[in-house]
């Protein structure tokens, strides 16, 4: 029991350190406001003194919830009592915290001193609203609350965790799904081309209706998505099938927007040269720039080669910038008024732009994936599991390393000018490290290696902050935290690389012998 | 002659590790290679399979200098080296390790035929066909290491400590195997601590100590020669 109670004591001291913070930095306020907007009770224009306590009431027993419960999960033994007294000591203690607290800066507001000179989200307004609109019984709702929600939280997650049926449900919902789907009249839907057409002519419908429907903000955003997409499948090859860590990833990028953006930018060269053609020059540029880099630093592996190309990019922007390259690159203004492109006569609106990067998409998708299957594909698998071995194989581990680094770069050159000529803009700081850092967050927090993982990753990166933006100043704190969340729940990624299922030469001969799909043992 | 290996010196950066060895195999042959720690041998396998340069050096194969050549290269001339301590590709299926072994043999038929070979010695990577190689025990993972390597249809090849690390009871069937594929007309270099073993399958061998051939003979003979017992064989 001693142990127990230890327990919901150090969750109530975390669940209450975090609920300070939230009233310190005025995040509490903006939960209850979209609490009010979930609601409905609350409006753009409506002031703090009308916002409802009730929504911070909300916010607190949210809180108070996720406490008992992790509290709860968190004993080592199996009995109820146990996870209930957890749960409520940690939201009893989180609340006697937090009382203390709010009681202090009740008395900070009574003394009429303004903490805004330390905090600025903490003013007079702030604190009465925190105390449940100056309330003197303030301190005792948040420890009654807290210790009920905490209370419900341990009930509630004890309840679910014990549940059998939970798990029953789970494996029997599996077991007729995976029956279900090996029936044999279902495998001839799956299998029939007209069902995979339909399918398919569906997501094409989809894909060509909806830019035209949800306007040129979502077009804008999700065409940066496909360019993301485009990104992540380049480094993907690179890291994550050849498993070389490149960060300087953007030169690459950069390349691509800068030989578009100097082809066909008036200034300061005026070639004036089609889109489609100067696309390709910076697929082409971009390619010879990964092999240039990687001829002499190929050798390397692991750590010095992420520092060696760390540096390549910075340099790449650096030198684009500088006043050395300002004849030829416009320096630090960069260029504009980038051709864009035209077809049958007509120039490209935003949904065009879009319908353009889905193309370069599908294309990008079919190509890494004919790489990952190939013998190329293979080869670098051996390469990332153990050079050593494979080079003994027979496997020319260099040329494979430079392909892949190659083939990397060309789809960030894709990427480059495709972004330059939408925005019909690049200058050097489009990119900087932040770019890289970005891809490779998005092939990591997808899966490495794994395309699908690519796709969710950049949806993720580059789609969800934008669906944040009612959390306004905090988007950033609270995508940190989704981000942190998700590594911990899902360490190898939203949607991890299966085992590298190769059609062996064997099993296709032999189709009797071959494993049956996830029977592979391991 | 098959393999001439002449005067090889390989440095590790300034280290000088390899002091102008000379050694030869003739075709259909084991020839055992047997050492301290440090004695370079481990060093020459990987020379003569390309994965270190000799400087300078003669490796020749076959009337060949392949002392310059890159490892790949090597492998398509019918020299495969089996790395030492198991190394295998631990996240594939013993197949798919296979077929990685098979990688420079474009001949489909040829492959059929090699796994059927490959099976029917090691029975218990048919049973584990399907099994992840990291799953596989000590024994078996040494096994697929030199079933991979026979998969590439080498000519020569080049064992690297294949007892390390394995209960006796396998290290006498390893040992078995590696006589039944030079048998079938393999030539073997092998390179082991466990001097009585190999010396006692091989029909030649040499000694080498911090980076000189000191001794060689015949496997007998070196295994009766009073230094080599005393220094190798526990006295």
């Amino acid at each position: 029991m001693r142990t127990t109670i230890k327990n919901g004591i150090r969750f109530g001291a975390i669940i209450s350190v975090v609920i300070i913070f939230f009233h310190l930095t005025g995040f509490s306020v903006v939960a209850a406001n979209m609490i009010g907007g979930l609601f409905g009770n609350v409006d753009k224009n409506t002031a703090l003194a009308q916002l409802p306590t009730i929504n911070l009431a909300i916010v607190i027993s949210l809180i108070g919830l996720i406490a008992g419960g992790s509290a709860s999960k968190n004993t080592k033994t199996d009995s109820w009592t146990n996870a209930i007294v957890s749960g409520t000591v940690a939201g009893a203690f989180s609340g006697l915290f937090v009382a203390v607290f709010v009681y202090l800066i009740g008395i900070a507001n009574f003394l009429e001193v303004d903490l805004r000179s330390y905090l600025p989200e903490i003013g007079p307004d702030n604190i009465d609203y925190l105390l449940f609109g100056g309330k003197a019984s303030a301190n005792f709702l948040y420890l009654g609350l807290l210790t009920i929600s905490g209370l419900a939280g341990a009930a509630f997650s004890k309840g679910i965790i014990r549940a059998n049926w939970r798990k029953q449900v789970q494996a029997d919902s599996v077991q007729s799904f995976n029956a279900f789907i090996q029936k044999p009249g279902i495998q001839k839907v799956f299998n029939n081309k007209i069902v995979v057409y339909a399918f398919l002519a569906a997501a094409a419908f989809l894909l060509y209706f909806l830019p035209t429907k949800w306007g040129p903000y979502w077009n804008f955003i999700m065409g940066t998505v496909g360019i993301y997409i485009l990104l992540g499948l380049g480094l993907n090859i690179i890291v994550g099938l050849s498993g070389q860590l490149v960060l300087g990833y953007v030169a690459f990028f950069a390349i691509g927007a800068y030989t578009f953006g100097l082809l066909t930018a008036p200034e300061p060269h005026a070639i004036g040269m089609n889109f489609w053609l100067a696309i390709v020059f910076a697929i082409l540029a971009a390619a010879l720039t990964g092999v240039l880099l990687g001829l002499p630093i190929l050798n390397l592996r692991g750590d010095y080669l992420a520092i060696v190309t760390l540096g390549f990019g910075e340099i790449i922007r650096i030198l684009i910038k500088s006043d050395m390259l300002t004849d030829f690159t416009n320096g630090p203004s960069g260029l504009s008024d980038l051709v864009q492109p035209k077809w049958l006569g007509k120039t490209f609106n935003d949904v065009n732009y879009f319908h353009l990067t889905v193309i370069f998409v599908i294309i990008a998708i079919f190509i890494a994936n004919r790489l990952q299957y190939s013998r190329t594909g293979r080869a670098w698998l051996a390469i990332s599991a153990d050079q050593t071995v494979a080079r003994a194989t027979g496997i020319n581990t260099f040329k494979y390393n430079l392909l892949a680094l190659a083939l990397g770069a060309a789809f960030a050159g894709l990427g480059g000018a495709l972004f330059a000529s939408r925005n019909q803009f690049t200058g050097p700081e489009d990119h900087i490290l932040m770019v890289s850092i970005n891809v490779l967050c998005l092939v990591i927090v997808g899966g490495m290696g794994s395309l699908p993982g690519v796709v969710v990753g950049a949806f993720v990166l580059k789609g969800v902050p934008e669906l944040l933006r009612d959390l306004e100043n905090y988007r950033l704190l609270a995508f940190g935290a989704l981000l942190v969340m998700m590594m911990v729940m899902r360490p190898e990624g939203l949607w991890p690389k299966g085992r590298p299922e190769m059609e062996t030469l064997y099993y296709r001969k032999h189709p009797k012998d071959s494993p049956p799909d996830g029977e592979v043992q391991s | 002659m098959m393999l001439e290996v002449e005067n090889l010196n390989v440095y590790y950066g300034a280290i000088h590790a390899l002091k102008g060895i000379s050694f030869h195999l003739e075709e259909g042959e084991i020839v055992a290679l047997i050492g301290a720690n440090g004695a370079g041998k481990s060093t020459s396998l990987n020379t003569i399979s390309g994965l270190l340069r000799a400087n300078p050096g003669k490796i020749v194969f076959e009337g060949e200098d392949i002392s310059q050549t890159p490892p790949q290269d090597v492998v398509m001339k019918g020299i495969i080296q089996v790395p030492e301590g198991r190394k295998i590709f631990a996240r594939m299926t013993v197949m798919e390790n296979l077929e990685m072994g098979a990688y420079t043999q474009p001949d489909r038929v040829k492959f059929e035929e090699n796994l059927e070979a490959v099976y029917f010695r090691f029975p218990r990577l048919k049973e584990r066909q399907k099994q992840l190689g990291g799953t596989l025990s000590g024994g078996e993972q040494q096994m697929l290491a030199m079933a991979r390597g026979l998969m590439g249809n080498p000519r020569l090849l080049l064992l690297d400590e294949p007892s390390m690390g394995l209960a006796p009871i396998l290290v006498e069937q390893i040992f078995e195997i590696i006589q039944s594929i030079n048998e079938q007309g393999t030539s073997i270099l092998l390179v082991e601590q466990n001097a009585q073993m190999a010396l006692s399958i091989a029909d030649r061998g040499y000694v080498l100590e911090t980076g000189k051939t000191v001794l060689e003979g015949s496997g007998q003979e070196l295994l009766h020669n009073p230094l080599v017992e005393e220094a190798y064989l526990g006295g």
